[in-house]
């Protein structure tokens, strides 16, 4: 705690360990009450960035890293395009259209109520929120002397 | 009509910006304004007097409300901003990289 290159102070440093927790937290809850109430798949990823960028803004880059697995959160933000696209062939394939809905929908205002949108929430909540942390990431990544590196 | 009017006058902010700011972070900033503004717009003429939130809930009648069209339309709006805006600001950080400065009339040499 005592070096001073690596992030900001102990008081931030301690609330954003107490907080991110509930950050991450109220982002999974948006995600998943996308049907039922506002907010859903943009809305939650845009909290889930929040939290983990409040990470990187208190701990620095090396120590965010050290804690995140970049290549997996890579992976998984490039592989959620794909996965929303297999549902929606899915839809097309048993359901008869594009994205139709193949799940049951339940009793109304129930959690699993909304067939197909649930899942369809959860993998744009997980492109939104990786997306944008991981563009904010490549911007502070960036050296003004040497250039991109990726 | 005020509302009308109110927005395009804080479009019309996004505009000055646009034109007269030198500092290409301004510049971004002023950009992100009048797209705020259109989106404001956008959502008000789907505003309706007295209407609700366009949501049903448990024990909540039908009763008028507003139109959720024009919402949908401005979310997907404000996903493409968003990535305006981030394309813009890594622009602006090659050109730094490249000129050491954001002001717009110290970047004049064309070829790269």
């Amino acid at each position: 705690m005592t070096n001073k290159t690596a992030g900001m102070t102990l008081i931030i440093k301690t609330v954003t360990r107490l907080l991110v927790g509930l950050i991450l937290l109220y982002g999974i809850y948006i995600i998943l009450h996308g049907h039922l109430s506002p907010g859903g798949g943009f809305g939650g990823g845009v909290v889930l960035a929040l939290g983990l960028l409040a990470v990187l803004l208190a701990y620095g880059r090396e120590e965010t890293l050290k804690w995140l697995r970049l290549g997996l959160l890579k992976d998984v933000e490039q592989a959620s395009p794909l996965i929303f696209l297999l549902v929606g062939l899915a839809g097309a394939v048993w359901g008869g259209a594009f994205l139709a809905n193949i799940l049951s929908k339940g009793k109304l205002f129930a959690l699993l109520s909304s067939g197909l949108i649930l899942p369809l929430n959860i993998v744009i909540g997980l492109k939104v929120g990786l997306s944008l942390f991981l563009v904010v990431l490549a911007m502070a990544e960036f050296d003004l002397d040497k250039g991109a590196e990726e | 009509m005020t509302l009308y009017a109110l927005c395009f006058s804080l479009f019309l902010v996004g505009l000055y910006g646009l034109l007269t700011k030198r500092d290409l972070i301004k510049i971004i900033l002023s950009s992100g304004i009048m797209g705020y503004a259109c989106n404001l717009m956008l959502v008000l003429f789907g505003y309706r007097n007295g209407g609700i939130y366009p949501i049903l809930e448990k024990g909540r009648d039908a009763a008028p409300m507003v139109d959720p069209l024009p919402q949908a339309l401005v979310l997907t709006s404000i996903v493409i901003e968003l990535g305006v805006t981030a394309l813009l600001a890594a622009l602006a950080i090659r050109l730094f990289q490249k000129y050491g400065s954001y002001d717009i009339t110290k970047i004049r040499r064309l070829s790269g």
